[in-house]
């Protein structure tokens, strides 16, 4: 017990800067021993980090033969070392699952020897979960790089979900920081997990996404990111310009029986360690959900752990007010029918820090508003800054028994004082005399007490009674303690070099966000 | 107008109805406002404060008359008003009866678009009040920490059985019953709602609930204390020193649940 408390802190400890916890996206009920797993998802506890634990988030071996400069567990590191016995592992699973601690695995991993030498202990540790023990919870597997397919088929009829790290937005990020790390290895299962899920038509999700496009001819839909700008040459800034036809190994099999990864795909990249923009990062991530069909991209803020000449310094605080503008522009692309050049174009590249994507759209598109809530379409709706999904379905039901009162609007869910600049509610607008948006930027950010918790506070203002309240902002932000500089001057610099978020942010966390899981019932 | 209730809805009903607590109970009581005389409230008898201005009548529970009341709202209303009703029952609301009464009279007039008046007040509390249940059904889900207790019997091979303490806020243990039951079906497992002294008992999939206090619980099993500080040690670990942000722990998982986790004991 005592060798197994110290390799869970060490290899736990390894796995911590994982982002994707989640265990929604899959139905299964009990096959008789133990476990389900529950399609919304539970989460089990919240660390002090404010993120959520739902699954045994931990890595097989912290035993690396690569040396990507990010890592913390990279061959040159100077951490301990451990790697679990697969029975070991899966009995670890069991009793913390039985005791309701988790919600299943999420199974990572260091390259000990090889890729198929580290990826076929990984299989054997899911084969006793499933076969021996009978678990029908949660697992998440996480694929090894240069796995060769034949493993990765086996692993992904045994877990519910797959992913496969693109690590970084860009190819020119991922040779500098990881070069033993090849595209052609991510992309290779990346594609065979996404071609397998087509041909058993086991996609479920994505297809939502992009209505008009038919999510079952993967081979002929498999389109590379346009490049940035006029003098780059196609493929550059890009890791999509994989080559080749994708593999495809196995037939169908009979229908309804052994499911492959029937929670689908992720990828997670590091942001704020290279000098990609928003914008590409934006692109790629669109460019991943299209091809790929991926369930969620996640985005992971650069957290230093190491001296580097090719990275952020050692005391750069992670960029999370970064990290969140993204995750609420990825929730646009999801949910609400935004394209990634809606978001941010050319002129705009980086996601205004102190406002969230929405209104920031909202306002370079103004002409646009007001939109009258008893007229507009669902697609309309959903565009209105305040109205989320939810509060968009109930405008269309309730409309349809009588007209929608301005005052309706709050119990609808609608954040009024967010909403009100833009529409209009039985040919009346609420948000002052005109629409201006200089003012309504003025009033937002006033309105919401944002620039109060993202701007410094400077220690010796005095409370004034005429200062608005600071509000609870959405579900996501956490109170600041810490202090953003201004962003604004510094973003026009930023797509030369590395950005560097000296001191800028701390104790503050987009994780509140990453709670709603699978995403959101529409 | 009388005690609290929004005023015209009680208006010119003189009479409380008095019931034993149980959901069947309630029921028949919405059968008697409608068959019998209007009541201008509906109450708990053993909460109840009696009032000199408003009579009283002490409502029988009675099978068949909450069974038809039972299919009315799963037929006029719809099945997810019955689930919703439920659930607001098993709240601990203020006058959560008489909430539900006008919800579902409300419900009886309007049919199944009775859930699609968010903004109605009558139906906007009552979603209100479905939410906090709901939340808090979905969050034990998550927050139950069993602990394995051995029970020994002579001449028999040792036998495990889960055992966990819960202090919610609403009535929730019969609502997560059926997910931990399909859970652990090679498990025999014990949920203690300290607050109502009951416990949801399992097993093999199947489960009922019965009252409870925890004086004849057998003692931990070997390795439980094992595996609580592995999974403490896990907690601790998992937490990016970076990202330290405990007002936004407190805002997903509120305090008041942290006594009964082993990850905070």
């Amino acid at each position: 017990m005592d060798t197994t408390l110290e390799k869970l802190k060490i290899l736990a400890d390894g796995a911590k800067y994982d982002v994707s916890c989640s265990t929604s996206g899959v139905e299964r009920k009990n096959n008789g021993k133990i476990g389900s797993a529950s399609a919304a998802g539970i989460c089990h506890s919240w660390s002090a980090d404010g993120r959520c634990i739902s699954l045994l988030k931990i890595l097989f071996t912290n035993k690396c033969v690569y040396d990507c400069e990010y890592c913390i567990n990279r061959r040159s590191a100077d951490v301990s070392r451990a790697s679990f016995e697969p029975k070991e592992l899966a009995r670890l699973t069991i009793e913390f699952y039985r005791r309701n601690y988790i919600e299943g695995l999420f199974l990572s991993s260091a390259v000990e020897v090889s890729p198929d030498y580290t990826a076929e202990r990984i299989m054997n540790c899911l084969k006793l979960l499933r076969e021996e023990y009978g678990f029908a919870g949660y697992i998440h597997a996480k694929v090894i790089p240069g796995v060769s397919p034949e493993i990765l088929h086996r692993i992904g009829l045994l877990a519910d979900r797959l992913s496969i790290n693109i690590e970084l937005p860009t190819k020119e990020s991922l040779g500098l920081l990881a070069p033993q790390k090849k595209p052609k290895n991510i992309f290779t299962p990346m594609t065979q997990i996404t071609q397998t899920l087509t041909e058993r038509r086991q996609l479920k999700g994505p297809g939502t996404m992009f209505k008009n496009q038919d999510i079952y001819s993967t081979a002929s839909d498999l389109r590379y990111l346009e490049p940035e700008g006029e003098n780059l040459t196609p493929g550059d800034g890009s890791l999509l310009d994989l080559t080749g036809r994708p593999l495809a190994i196995h037939k169908p099999g009979k229908r309804g029986k052994e499911k492959f990864a029937p929670a689908g795909q992720t990828t997670q990249m590091i942001i704020g360690a290279t000098p990609e923009s928003d914008r590409q990062i934006v692109k790629t991530s669109e460019s991943l959900y299209r091809n790929f069909k991926m369930k969620r991209v996640y985005f992971s803020a650069y957290i230093p752990i190491a001296d580097s000449p090719l990275l952020p310094g050692r005391f750069t605080a992670p960029p999370l007010a970064r990290e969140h503008r993204l995750y609420q522009a990825d929730w646009l692309l999801r949910f609400y029918n935004f394209t990634a050049d809606e978001i941010l174009d050319e002129k705009t590249p980086f996601l205004d820090l102190e406002l969230d994507p929405k209104i920031s759209w909202a306002l370079r598109n103004i002409e646009k508003f007001p939109i009258e809530v008893n007229k507009a379409s669902l697609e309309e709706l959903l565009r209105i800054p305040g109205v989320g999904t939810i509060s968009a379905m109930r405008i269309v039901r309730q409309r349809k028994l009588s007209a929608i009162q301005f005052d309706d609007l709050k119990k609808i869910g609608v954040v009024v004082k967010r909403a009100r600049y833009f529409i209009t509610c039985r040919g009346r607008y609420y948000g002052g005399t005109d629409i201006l948006p200089e003012q309504i930027r003025q009033e937002a950010l006033d309105s919401e007490g944002i620039r109060n918790q993202l701007l410094p506070k400077a220690d010796h203002v005095q409370i004034s009674m005429f200062n608005p309240i600071v509000s609870q902002w959405g579900a996501g932000i956490a109170q600041r303690a810490g202090t953003v500089r201004s962003f604004e001057a510094d973003a026009l610099n930023v797509a030369e070099g590395v950005r560097s978020y000296t001191g800028d942010v701390q104790n503050f966390s987009g994780a509140g966000k990453e709670r709603i899981h699978g995403g959101l019932p529409l | 107008m009388f005690k609290t209730l929004a005023g015209q809805e009680r208006n010119g009903f003189m009479v409380d109805y008095l019931y034993d607590g149980s959901f069947e109970g309630f029921l028949t009581c919405i059968y008697e406002h409608y068959y019998n005389e209007k009541a201008s409230g509906i109450y708990r008898s053993d909460f109840y404060q009696a009032s000199i201005l408003v009579p009283c009548r002490t409502v029988e529970t009675e099978e068949n008359k909450a069974t038809r009341v039972y299919d009315a709202i799963e037929n006029k209303i719809s099945r997810e008003d019955l689930k919703r009703a439920y659930r607001v029952f098993l709240s601990s609301a203020e006058e959560k009866e008489n909430k539900l009464l006008q919800y579902l009279r409300l419900g009886f007039q309007k049919g199944s678009a009775v859930s699609l008046l968010h903004s109605n007040p009558i139906v906007f509390e009552v979603q209100q009040i479905e939410k906090k249940v709901t939340v808090e059904m979905h969050r034990l889900k998550g927050l139950v920490r069993f602990s394995a207790l051995v029970k020994q019997a002579p001449g028999l091979v040792d036998r495990e059985i889960l055992y966990c303490k819960v202090e919610p806020d609403h009535d929730v243990l019969e609502i997560i019953a059926d997910h931990f039951a399909d859970r652990l079906k090679s498990d025999p497992f014990i949920i203690h709602d300290k607050i109502r002294n009951k416990a949801v008992i399992a097993q093999a999939g199947s489960w009922y609930i019965a009252g409870f206090t925890d004086a004849d619980l057998p003692g931990l099993g070997e390795l439980e204390r094992d595996y609580r500080d592995l999974w403490k040690r896990y907690f601790e670990t998992i937490a990016i020193q970076e990202r330290i942000n405990p007002a936004c722990q407190k805002r997903m998982m509120p305090v008041r649940y942290w006594k009964n986790l082993t990850e905070f004991r």
